[in-house]
């Protein structure tokens, strides 16, 4: 099983993904494709699953899309910018939002491309920064106490909005706002504002 | 550089994909001009995927393997729109996708005077998404919101009883808290505004017009 390597050391892992991306971009790989599929196809399943009624209902039609993008936009991955997983995780963002749109009947000229631009950025630094802010964050994210981890569970897996979460936890919208600012504190994720 | 941010609410569901599509946007065109939202942005995404990766993996048959491998060679679609880098470059590809042509191309409907508002059509129907044309040295009539109202200064200047605000600056103002936005004397002034509920005017002189301020969201 591809999962049970390299699982405990979020580096090795990484790199190890990435270099498959590259194969599958550079040769049109397909059994290193394969490889991607076994492993990043139960994580696209769950990740359809945990969000919308429709997404979930529709989970095994955004694993083909978001697998085939991958395919399709292997050559456009650059592993100094972002960690394989990172990369994929974007993807399935994006067709799990323009799949709801769609489903909805949303009529609307913009596409999810359109709204999250790719980081366009060349500078050496950035990207080793953002090598060790992944490797970081996944660390810290293990320290994150539960009340608070379940809350990012619910706006980023689940895609639910912070009102939304409030309403279904029974909480007060400040509190919740207020244990996502916490979150964003310990992971040292965005500026105090 | 953009003095004036989305909050950690905004970026967060931003970034995850939560936020409506209206909001979106205007978050997006915040991030062409600010380096550290970028930043932000970029961490939230690392954090989603990290998230991603802690999912608990759920059966996929081969089955579905072998449709994929089937469909490898299909043609792939055609690219997301890039921009065709017009002349007119003060003008966001973004916004350029939602309008058909330029600025004065435009349908404006007055709302002063000196205020004429441009509604555009984003296909969300909770948000309704306008650019505000503000003339030099004039404002919109004092008014208070039910919702929230996000504002992101795209020409020119305006300040309200809080600050001054510049191109690519990110305004927030929740429901009840009343301002007049005035555009600086020495040029017009266009923003975007996205509204989740009718803005109320507060003003004797423009009370009369609030029953004609529908959401129009489209």
């Amino acid at each position: 099983m591809a999962d049970t390597a390299g699982q405990n050391t979020g580096g090795r892992r990484d790199d190890e993904w990435s270099l498959c991306l590259q194969t599958v971009a550079q040769n049109q790989d397909r059994e290193e494709f394969a490889k991607l599929f076994k492993h990043f196809a139960p994580l696209i399943k769950a990740f359809a699953l945990n969000g919308s009624a429709l997404a979930a209902a529709h989970a095994e039609e955004l694993v083909q899309e978001v697998m085939i993008k991958v395919w399709q936009k292997a050559t456009a991955y650059n592993p100094h910018k972002a960690a394989a997983s990172t990369w994929i995780y974007t993807i399935a963002r994006n067709c799990r939002t323009d799949m709801y749109r769609r489903l909805q009947k949303f009529d609307t000229p913009i596409s999810a491309d359109d709204i999250w631009p790719e980081e366009e950025s060349d500078e050496m630094f950035v990207a080793v920064q953002q090598k060790r802010d992944a490797t970081r964050i996944r660390e810290m994210l293990l320290e994150l106490p539960h009340e608070q981890c379940q809350i990012l569970m619910k706006v980023y897996m689940e895609g639910k909005s912070h009102s939304e979460v409030a309403e279904e936890l029974d909480l007060p919208l400040g509190t919740v706002k207020s244990r996502v600012r916490l979150a964003m504190k310990k992971l040292q994720l965005t500026a105090e504002r | 550089m953009a003095n004036y941010h989305p909050d950690t609410r905004l970026l967060n569901e931003y970034s995850s994909g939560t936020l409506a599509l209206a909001q979106s946007v205007c978050v997006s065109l915040h991030l062409n001009y600010c380096e550290q939202c970028r930043r932000s942005h970029q961490r939230l995404q690392q954090l989603g995927s990290a998230l991603f990766e802690d999912l608990a993996p759920q059966q996929v048959d081969d089955s579905l393997l072998r449709t994929v491998m089937g469909r490898l060679d299909d043609e792939p679609e055609p690219l997301s729109y890039k921009s065709t880098s017009s002349e007119e470059d003060n003008c966001p590809p973004l916004i350029q996708r939602l309008m058909k042509g330029d600025y004065s191309d435009l349908e404006w409907k007055k709302l002063s005077s000196q205020v004429r508002v441009s509604r555009l059509r984003t296909g969300d129907v909770d948000n309704e998404f306008a650019l505000y044309h503000i003339n030099a040295g004039a404002s919109i009539p004092k008014h208070t919101h039910k919702g929230t109202e996000l504002t992101l200064v795209l020409e020119g200047a305006f300040s309200d009883e809080e600050g001054r605000y510049e191109a690519g600056d990110f305004v927030i103002r929740d429901a009840e808290q009343q301002h007049t936005p005035t555009a600086t004397q020495e040029r017009d002034c266009i923003c975007i505004g996205v509204l989740d509920a009718p803005i109320k005017f507060t003003d004797w002189k423009y009370r009369m017009v609030n029953p004609f301020l529908k959401l129009q969201a489209s």
